[in-house]
């Protein structure tokens, strides 16, 4: 799971994080306020030239585009399928202008710059019990209980097919879900010796 | 709780969203398909409550929104939120919530009648909230009529259903094995 943010620099990687975050949520409000083929086709062919503009610094993102080409051949089919040709049109636009957006955003800012921000973004829900602080340990939990969940998945699945020759599927869902309770109560004593809180 | 545990619970529930959502796709018998996600929702309303369930999905979004592949199908990134589907994913805090504030407000004094309120909990949350925003979202970004929403996100009520089920057993299995387990995220087991 890496990061898709590029090293070669390109003119958008000098804008701050903030602004793309906040010109990408305008822009995905504005395309979706317009309804004409020709406006909307202008506002897709735009994106696509910011896009190419980036030059080399689209790399690790070029085998993104197959599946974006796809998802818009499937978006117009289901269209078709319901007799809606131009609105199929409409749709495909804007998710090829807001993806070639965001992609081109996400190249160009470093992870630990859009944590920042999100923090930020996160501050107002601390009133519903959303805590934006240590986002970043959070999210390196998340990701390390991940592939602990998968481990221990694969030690049940292994457990259960040795006492009777089948695979667990759904029926390991509560015994993993009890070894993870269990462990997260493990990694709380362990960040509480860490962080002091 | 201390914050540390709030952390680490937080934490796990977000990874477990991510685990279902790196396991594919299942379709059931007559080709009705079945993600897991709203599964991870209904459990950590369930399980946490409705603050920390919403912290956790809120979390899980965040890794999304940074371009982590967490999504069914591998998807990820900021593009996701404005896809014609960004209204169940928008529905997925607001459905833990709900789930959490049902749960934490029904009985639990036994596994069973714990099951019973997580299934009623689950459906409430997981699957009306859920489906509600999923289909204003289907309105507002895909310009379908409200029909044709509704008929669009009808395919996925029985899957669901099924995880308000699946949901209902994890609880009961939680509530027997480690019973001071505060269900619902109330301040008493």
């Amino acid at each position: 799971m890496g990061s898709l943010y590029s090293e070669h620099r390109s003119w958008l990687h000098a804008c701050p994080a903030g602004l793309k975050l906040g010109v990408l949520a305008l822009l995905g409000a504005v395309l979706y306020a317009m309804h004409g083929v020709p406006i909307l086709g202008l506002a897709a062919l735009a994106c696509c030239l910011l896009f190419a503009s980036l030059g080399p610094a689209t790399r690790p993102v070029r085998r993104l585009l197959r599946a974006l080409l796809l998802a818009c051949v499937l978006l117009l089919g289901l269209h078709a399928a319901l007799g809606q040709w131009q609105a199929g049109v409409l749709s495909v636009l804007r998710l090829l202008a807001l993806t070639l957006l965001s992609l081109a955003m996400t190249v160009s800012t470093p992870p630990s710059a859009l944590l920042a921000v999100l923090e930020s973004a996160l501050q107002p829900l601390q009133a519903l019990g959303v805590r934006s602080e240590r986002l970043a340990l959070q999210l390196a939990l998340m990701l390390r209980f991940t592939e602990h969940f998968f481990v221990l998945w694969r030690r049940l699945d292994d457990a259960h097919r040795l006492r009777t020759g089948r695979a667990g599927g759904l029926r390991l869902l509560a015994p993993l879900t009890l070894r993870m309770l269990d462990a997260a109560r493990r990694v709380a004593d362990t960040l509480e010796l860490r962080l002091g809180d | 709780m201390k914050p540390s545990q709030t952390l680490a619970q937080v934490s796990l529930f977000a990874a477990l969203m991510a685990v279902f959502g790196l396991i594919p796709k299942i379709d059931l018998p007559l080709g009705v398909p079945i993600t897991l996600q709203t599964l991870g929702v209904m459990l950590a309303g369930c399980l946490l409550g409705p603050r920390r369930a919403l912290h956790a999905i809120v979390l899980f979004l965040c890794g999304v929104a940074l371009g982590l592949p967490l999504l069914s199908g591998g998807r990820g990134g900021p593009a996701v939120f404005l896809a014609p589907s960004a209204g169940y994913l928008l529905g997925w805090p607001l459905g833990a919530w709900v789930t959490g504030a049902v749960m934490a407000r029904l009985p639990a004094a036994s596994p069973r009648t714990a099951a019973l309120s997580a299934v009623i909990a689950s459906a409430l949350g997981g699957l009306l909230c859920i489906h509600a925003c999923g289909v204003l979202g289907l309105m507002g970004i895909a310009g379908l009529t409200a029909r044709q929403a509704l008929l669009g996100t009808l395919v996925f009520v029985p899957g669901d259903l099924l995880k308000c089920v699946l949901c209902a057993l994890v609880v009961h299995t939680v509530a027997r094995g480690l019973p001071d387990w505060r269900l619902g995220g109330r301040s008493t087991p």
